[in-house]
């Protein structure tokens, strides 16, 4: 379950990244080619960096990449390192929870209600900023997941 | 009141172990709920990770990440280390002066020290070890120098304190850190070549004028990528933003040259990118938060206060936010160091006279030495990985190299010539 859920995320991580890497080319390009750049193209490349930072966030999380300090984890006997492990993936739990999921989805929710539209592209703003509860549920169902299936010492971060 | 949750739980959470982007947001969240009720406080978090990550020139970051990994495979770091080679390997401890010059073109080129740590690590550092040296020491070196290539443009951080400063200009800061970033560099080779004459590590051999020529020319289109992103940026032709995509297709053009990696490589090359810029991006994004939270409790000014309560002579508050930025730079990455400490000291430093150009060198500067303590120095780590030793052996052969650093910052510190000389010519 997780490497499919891994491998969808990577693809679509992926995409966005080669997007946004071609669309600021396309930016440079027409900027010198026609003279003006379309100011589509700058929004475009503003929001997808959004959604790679915080979709990545999640992705990097599940793949335990973010920067930790180790030195309790790895001086403490394998038991407490369990318990330690599970300590840690609940407080993670608990802010994807409250500010990723409720407090991203009450940010779509006034964004809806107000009709914020982005200046250029005419996007609804709630849809750039479905990315920040999408992540959070990512990032609990990853940790849920180490929950259950890592209960054997581990040493890295 | 709301300092000490805001101190405290960062502490504790860092403490046991919560990676240090999640400690920054729970802590802010933890703050924020004293004052302000659950349900906005959770938004706020949420949409201060949002827009902080909406601007024009953050998008340079994942550029620079990319083009710098694009480099590691496709055959670009190799050139430019055999380069470094045929220049400094005839040194006392040749090895380590190929380490620190090849970290210098690197930074040059790519704006991260741990696409370089990787890089020289798993290349000139084990050949080090295979002439003789100690691997602690190789490490030692490969850690302490990738840092100097934050300071060398193009430059990451210098694009993240640019955005939490208000806008100081980023062709600016890129010309400012040139004298810094090679001073530090030319440091670290000095006490290199001591401790290597100290322990008898080999010297390479002399290389022939013409091994020099002919790795410089093979060198040349790598190095040509800095005439282009420098360039184009102080030259106004275009943002860093638009001079980062460049140097990702031009990266890719050399590769496809080269031919040292196929093609179907790529996607994992984009992928270990955005997780990179993710890990970066989400550091961002909560330090947004926490950076809030102070300004919104006014933690800055009662700071601002109280230092200026301590002496208002220039010299001791320089020397009162270096110390404390080391010590901030021993427990927080520097990312958020930037993020959430410029827009406390920027505004006493400047009343104070000082640059904020110079202020952002010195700033950066001194957060280099934080990346290569425990416990959270990232560079560090990586360094450490990749030679297989531990951060108990590489202390010693780190020691020196840290007090390089330190009196290199010293000197950068009180003398603003340095930093400011090369921006000048330009009109900055």
């Amino acid at each position: 379950m997780k490497q499919q859920v891994d491998r969808i995320l990577g693809y679509i991580l992926v995409t966005l990244m080669a997007a946004m890497t071609l669309d600021v080319l396309w930016g440079v390009l027409t900027r010198y080619i026609m003279g003006s750049q379309a100011s589509w193209s700058e929004e475009l490349a503003r929001f997808l960096l959004i959604w790679i930072g915080i979709l990545g966030a999640a992705y990097a999380s599940g793949q335990k990449m973010h920067l930790a300090i180790d030195l309790l984890s790895t001086s403490v006997s394998p038991k407490n390192q369990k318990l330690l492990n599970r300590v840690i993936g609940a407080l993670v739990i608990l802010f994807a929870l409250l500010v990723l999921v409720i407090g991203g989805s009450r940010l779509i929710y006034i964004t809806l209600r107000l009709g914020q539209l982005s200046p250029a592209l005419r996007l609804p703003m709630s849809l750039v900023y479905a990315v920040v509860p999408i992540s959070g549920l990512l990032v609990i169902f990853y940790k849920i997941w180490e929950w259950r299936s890592a209960p054997e010492p581990q040493t890295q971060d | 009141m709301e300092v000490l949750i805001l101190v405290l739980s960062f502490l504790i959470l860092i403490g046991i172990g919560v990676p240090v982007a999640w400690s920054i947001g729970l802590s802010s969240v933890f703050t924020m709920l004293v004052s302000i009720s659950a349900i906005p406080a959770f938004t706020t978090v949420a949409q201060r990770m949002a827009t902080g990550l909406d601007s024009f020139a953050l998008l340079a970051i994942p550029f620079f990440v990319l083009a710098g990994q694009i480099m590691n495979h496709g055959g670009i770091a190799r050139r430019l280390i055999a380069f470094a080679k045929a220049l400094v390997g005839a040194l006392p401890g040749g090895l380590a002066h190929v380490n620190i010059v090849a970290a210098m073109l690197f930074g040059a080129i790519a704006g991260s020290s741990v696409a370089a740590a990787s890089a020289l690590g798993s290349t000139v550092g084990k050949k080090m070890e295979e002439e003789g040296y100690s691997k602690e020491f190789a490490a030692a070196v490969n850690v302490t120098s990738s840092t100097t290539g934050l300071v060398i443009p193009p430059s990451n951080i210098l694009i993240v304190y640019s955005l939490a400063s208000g806008g100081v200009s980023i062709a600016a800061l890129f010309l400012a850190g040139y004298i810094p970033g090679i001073l530090t560099g030319l440091f670290l080779m000095i006490v290199a070549a001591i401790w290597s004459i100290y322990n008898k590590f080999p010297a390479g051999d002399r290389s022939s004028l013409k091994l020099i020529v002919r790795t410089f020319v093979d060198a040349l289109p790598s190095l040509f990528l800095l005439i282009v992103v420098i360039g184009g940026i102080v030259g106004g032709i275009f943002t860093a933003t638009e001079a980062s995509a460049i140097a990702v297709l031009y990266c890719l053009i050399l590769m496809y040259f080269y031919k040292e990696v196929s093609w179907k490589e790529l996607p994992n090359i984009f992928l270990s990118s955005v997780g990179t810029t993710a890990i970066v991006m989400l550091l961002i994004g909560t330090s947004m938060s926490m950076s809030w939270i102070m300004a919104y409790e006014n933690i800055p000014q009662n700071i601002t206060e109280l230092l200026l309560s301590v002496s208002n002579n220039k010299y001791v508050i320089l020397l009162i936010i270096n110390l404390i930025l080391l010590f901030v730079g021993v427990f927080m990455d520097m990312t958020p160091a930037v993020l959430i400490f410029t827009p406390i000291f920027l505004p006493i430093v400047t009343e104070l006279g000082m640059d904020p150009i110079h202020f952002g060198i010195v700033m950066i500067l001194n957060l280099c030495i934080g990346l290569c303590t425990p416990p959270v120095g990232s560079v560090l780590f990586i360094g450490v990985g990749i030679a297989r030793t531990s951060i108990q052996k590489i202390i010693r052969p780190l020691l020196p190299l840290f007090i390089a650093m330190i009196v290199a910052l010293i000197i950068i510190t009180y003398t603003p010539g340095l930093s400011l000389w090369l921006p000048s010519l330009f009109g900055f």
